[in-house]
C-alpha cells in the first residue's frame, strides 16, 4: 500500500515538474490583489499549465525572493505597479541575484503607471533603455484600433510577430495567419516602447511599426520635440537571456495580457477599416512559456567522439588522438516544448558548428543531423573530419548560442600526438633515399670483402721484395 | 424595413468615404537646401508631394541640410503632433527620424549636418531615402511620402567614419585546416641515377683491390689451419650485419640489444684465435 502511494507521489510530481523545465513557484506582483480579476484568463492559462502562483503586492513585509541562499521562486511576474520603488524586497540588486540563481522574470508595463525605479534600474543594468520620466505612450497614427481608438490612436494593431533576422527560431509567430476570413492581429494598447542596447543578448520580439513614436502624454499633448524613439527602434515586447540561461521577457503592454483583449474584435485602420481578430491570448501564453522556460530550452544529452579509420579500434570519446586521424564527432540535442522533450531541429538558415580548437579555432564545421542515432525525443548531430597536422591539447567545442534557445556550450578536450617514429612511411617507399639505401648497401658489403681481403689476401710475388729494399 | 435594409449599407459605405475623402495631411511650399558652411554655394531645390526630386542630393561633411515645408490638413495650414523627416538607409532599411519644429500656421523646418546622423547611416555608400510623415490623432488620414534621396559626401582630408558592427549570435563562418603540404621527393629517375652511381662504386672499388693484387689465395690454408674459429669469426661479422638488416627492417632495440651482445662475444672469442692465425701467417713471412 505504501509503496503504491509513494509512486503515486512520484509519478504526481514527475507529471508537475514536467511543466516548465526550471520549476513552477511563480510569484506574482501586482499594486493590489484584486487587479488579478483582469488578467483572470492569463493567470487561469498559466495555472492549467501547472504553475503554482503566489500574489504579493510590492509592499508585503514577508515578501523574500530568497531563503537561506536558495530562491523561494522559479519565476516573477511584474505587473505594473503604482509604487515609485518596489520596496526594500525587490531592489535591482536582488532581482539580479534572482536572475544570477537561473530565475526567470516577465515584466509587464503599463504608460498609464510609471514604471517603478528599481524596474528601470534593473532594465538599464540589460541594457534596456525606457522613455525619460519612467513614462511614454506608442502611437501609431496609421496602424491603430479604429473601433476602440479612433481618436487618439494608441492601441496598435500589428500583423504576427516574424524573427528579425533569418536564422532565428520563430517562436512566437508562426501558425497564427489567417483564420476565417478575419486576419489575425496582435492588439498592442497603451504601451510603453523600450530601447534596446546593442548587447548580443537582447532580441525584440515585437517591434513598433514604421510610422509609430513614442512621446510623453503628460508634457507632450502638442508637439514632439523630444522624440525617445520611433519606428522599428522601439521594441514592444523584448527578450533578453543572460549567459546562464536565465530569461527576462519586457511586455511593454499588460493590458494586451487582459481578458478584454483575448480573442477581441478590432479593426485595422491600415486596410481600409477590415475587421480582425486578435491572437493576444496565443501570445501572452507563448511569451509567458519562453520567459518560464517551457520552450526553447535545450539539453544535451551525449556527446561522442571517435576514431573514424578503416580497420581501427572503435573505442568511443578516447583521451587521445594522433595527428591526420579521421575522428568522428556526434551530439545529441532536444528541445523542451510546453509538456515534453523533442527532438531539436535547426532552424533554416542556421548552422550547428563544432569547433576544433587549441587556443584559436582550427576547424569550424557544419554538423549534420544524423538519422540513424536519433530517436523521438532526441535528434543526433555529427560531422567527421581529419585531424590539423599540429599536434597538442584541442577542445570539441560545440558553442551553440540564439536568440531564444537556452545556450549550449559544451567543451571536451583531447590530446593531439605526433606521429610515432614507426608510423611514417618506410624509408624504401621514399625514392628520395635510394641512393642512401645503396649506399649503406654498398657498405656493408664493401666491408665484409674488405675483411675477407685482409684475412685470406696471399701476398703478390715481388711485393714484399720491394718493401724489403725500402 | 426592406428599404431600410437595403439602404443601410450604402449609407455606411458612402459614410465612411466621406469620413475618408473629408480629412487627410498633406504639405505646401516644400523645399530643401543644402548649404555649405564656408562660402554660399547653397542648393535650394523645390518639392512636392507628387513631385519627389528625381535627382540625389549630395549632404557634405560640413553641409547643412534643411528642409522646410507647411503642414496642411485638408489645405488649411495646421500643426500635426507627428511630423517627421526620416531617413532609411537602403541596404539595411535601418531608419533616423528627425521631428520638424513646426509653428501652429503649420510651417515646419528641420536642420540636419552629418554628425546629427547615427554613425550607421553616415557610412552609408549608397544614396539614402528621405520621406516625410506627417500624422495627428483623429480621423485625419496620415502622409507618408518618399521627397528625396540624398548621398553623403565625406571629407577626403577627415578620415572616413568607422562602424563596427554588434556581436549578433548566429552562424559563423566556416572554417577549415589548411594542412602543410606533405614532403616531396626529386624524380624518380634522378634518385635512380644516384642510386646506380653509388652502386658502380662497388665494383669498382673490387675491380681496384684486384688490379692492385687483392687475392683469396690463403682460404683454404687459413680454413686448413683453424677451419673453426675462421668460419665462426667470419661468420660473426655477418651475423652483425644480419642483425643491423633486422633491425632496420623489424625488430626494436631491446630485441637488438641482446643478440648484438651475444654475437659480439663470439666475434671477440673467434676472432682471437682466427686473427692468431693470421698472425702465424704473417711471423712466417707469408704476409
Amino acid at each position: 500500500m505504501r509503496s503504491l502511494f509513494s509512486i503515486f507521489v512520484f509519478v504526481f510530481a514527475a507529471v508537475v515538474s514536467a511543466i516548465s523545465t526550471s520549476g513552477n513557484r511563480l510569484l506574482a506582483i501586482l499594486d493590489d490583489v484584486a487587479d488579478k480579476e483582469n488578467y483572470s484568463k492569463f493567470l487561469g492559462d498559466l495555472e492549467s499549465r501547472g504553475f503554482q502562483i503566489s500574489f504579493e503586492t510590492p509592499k508585503s513585509e514577508s515578501l523574500a525572493l530568497f531563503h537561506l541562499g536558495e530562491r523561494n521562486y522559479d519565476h516573477i511576474l511584474l505587473f505594473p505597479t503604482r509604487t515609485k520603488g518596489l520596496g526594500p524586497n525587490l531592489t535591482p540588486n536582488i532581482l539580479v541575484d534572482f536572475m544570477n540563481a537561473n530565475g526567470n522574470i516577465l515584466v509587464a508595463l503599463s504608460s498609464e503607471v510609471a514604471a517603478p525605479s528599481s524596474l528601470v534600474s534593473l532594465l538599464s543594468e540589460l541594457d534596456i533603455q525606457l522613455p525619460a520620466d519612467r513614462t511614454g505612450l506608442v502611437v501609431d497614427h496609421f496602424h491603430y484600433d479604429a473601433s476602440n481608438a479612433a481618436d487618439k490612436h494608441d492601441v496598435l494593431v500589428l500583423p504576427p510577430p516574424k524573427p528579425v533576422r533569418p536564422g532565428i527560431k520563430d517562436f512566437f509567430g508562426t501558425g497564427a495567419g489567417k483564420e476565417e476570413g478575419d486576419d489575425v492581429v496582435l492588439a498592442i494598447p497603451r504601451a510603453v516602447g523600450a530601447a534596446l542596447g546593442a548587447s548580443e543578448l537582447l532580441t525584440p520580439i515585437v517591434r513598433a511599426p514604421r510610422t509609430a513614436y513614442s512621446y510623453n502624454p503628460k508634457e507632450q499633448t502638442e508637439v514632439v520635440d523630444d522624440l525617445f524613439a520611433a519606428g522599428e527602434q522601439l521594441a514592444l515586447v523584448s527578450a533578453f537571456q543572460a549567459r546562464n540561461s536565465a530569461r527576462l521577457v519586457l511586455v511593454g503592454s499588460a493590458e494586451m495580457l487582459q481578458d478584454k483583449w483575448f480573442d477581441a474584435k478590432v479593426t485595422k485602420a491600415a486596410d481600409g477599416n477590415k475587421a480582425a481578430k486578435t491572437f493576444n491570448r496565443e501570445f501572452a501564453k507563448r511569451v509567458s512559456g519562453w520567459a518560464f522556460n517551457e520552450i526553447g530550452v535545450l539539453r544535451v544529452n551525449w556527446i561522442e567522439h571517435h576514431l573514424d579509420e578503416a580497420g581501427a579500434a572503435n573505442e568511443s570519446n578516447p583521451k587521445i588522438y594522433r595527428i591526420k586521424n579521421n575522428v568522428k564527432y556526434t551530439i545529441s540535442l532536444s528541445e523542451y516544448a510546453w509538456t515534453t522533450w523533442t527532438p531539436f531541429f535547426l532552424p533554416s538558415e542556421d548552422a550547428l558548428q563544432l569547433e576544433f580548437s587549441m587556443l584559436s579555432p582550427f576547424y569550424r564545421l557544419p554538423l549534420t543531423l544524423d538519422e540513424a542515432q536519433s530517436s523521438d525525443s532526441a535528434s543526433a548531430y555529427s560531422t567527421s573530419f581529419k585531424l590539423p597536422d599540429q599536434h597538442g591539447i584541442f577542445n570539441f567545442k560545440v558553442n551553440y548560442k540564439r536568440p531564444f534557445l537556452s545556450n549550449v556550450e559544451e567543451k571536451n578536450t583531447v590530446s593531439v600526438r605526433h606521429m610515432a617514429h614507426n608510423e611514417w612511411p618506410r624509408s624504401y617507399v621514399i625514392s628520395g633515399a635510394w641512393p642512401w639505401i645503396a649506399g649503406v648497401g654498398v657498405t656493408v658489403t664493401g666491408w665484409l670483402a674488405f675483411c675477407a681481403l685482409w684475412m685470406y689476401s696471399a701476398p703478390v710475388n715481388g711485393n714484399r721484395e720491394t718493401k724489403k729494399t725500402q | 424595413m426592406r428599404f431600410t435594409q437595403s439602404i443601410a449599407p450604402t449609407l455606411l459605405l458612402l459614410a465612411t468615404g466621406v469620413a475618408q475623402a473629408a480629412s487627410s495631411w498633406g504639405f505646401d511650399d516644400g523645399s530643401v537646401q543644402i548649404a555649405a558652411k564656408k562660402g554660399g554655394d547653397s542648393i535650394k531645390e523645390k518639392f512636392g508631394r507628387e513631385s519627389p526630386l528625381t535627382k540625389p542630393l549630395s549632404l557634405g561633411s560640413t553641409d547643412t541640410l534643411k528642409v522646410l515645408l507647411t503642414a496642411k490638413e485638408d489645405g488649411k495650414g495646421k500643426r500635426p503632433h507627428q511630423a517627421f523627416l526620416v531617413l532609411q538607409e537602403q541596404g539595411s532599411g535601418l531608419e533616423a527620424p528627425f521631428p520638424f519644429t513646426v509653428k501652429e500656421t503649420g510651417k515646419a523646418v528641420v536642420q540636419i549636418s552629418q554628425k546629427d546622423l547615427p554613425v550607421q547611416l553616415r557610412v552609408a555608400t549608397e544614396p539614402m531615402k528621405a520621406s516625410v510623415i506627417l500624422a495627428s490623432f483623429g480621423s485625419a488620414q496620415g502622409l507618408n511620402a518618399p521627397i528625396f534621396e540624398i548621398k553623403i559626401e565625406h571629407d577626403a582630408a577627415a578620415p572616413p567614419p568607422t562602424y563596427e558592427k554588434p556581436l549578433r549570435y548566429g552562424k559563423k563562418p566556416e572554417i577549415h585546416h589548411i594542412f602543410r603540404p606533405d614532403p616531396k621527393s626529386p624524380p624518380k629517375l634522378v634518385s635512380l641515377v644516384f642510386g646506380l652511381a653509388v652502386v658502380a662504386t662497388l665494383p669498382a672499388l673490387l675491380i681496384g683491390w684486384v688490379a692492385l693484387g687483392g687475392n683469396l689465395n690463403h682460404l683454404s690454408k687459413a680454413l686448413g689451419t683453424a677451419p673453426l674459429s675462421h668460419a665462426t669469426f667470419f661468420g660473426s661479422i655477418l651475423a652483425m650485419e644480419f642483425v643491423f638488416f633486422l633491425y632496420y627492417t623489424s625488430w626494436n632495440l631491446f630485441q637488438v640489444l641482446p643478440v648484438m651482445g651475444a654475437v659480439a662475444v663470439v666475434t671477440v672469442l673467434s676472432g682471437t684465435r682466427a686473427l692468431g692465425e693470421v698472425q702465424s701467417r704473417r711471423l712466417a713471412g707469408e704476409r
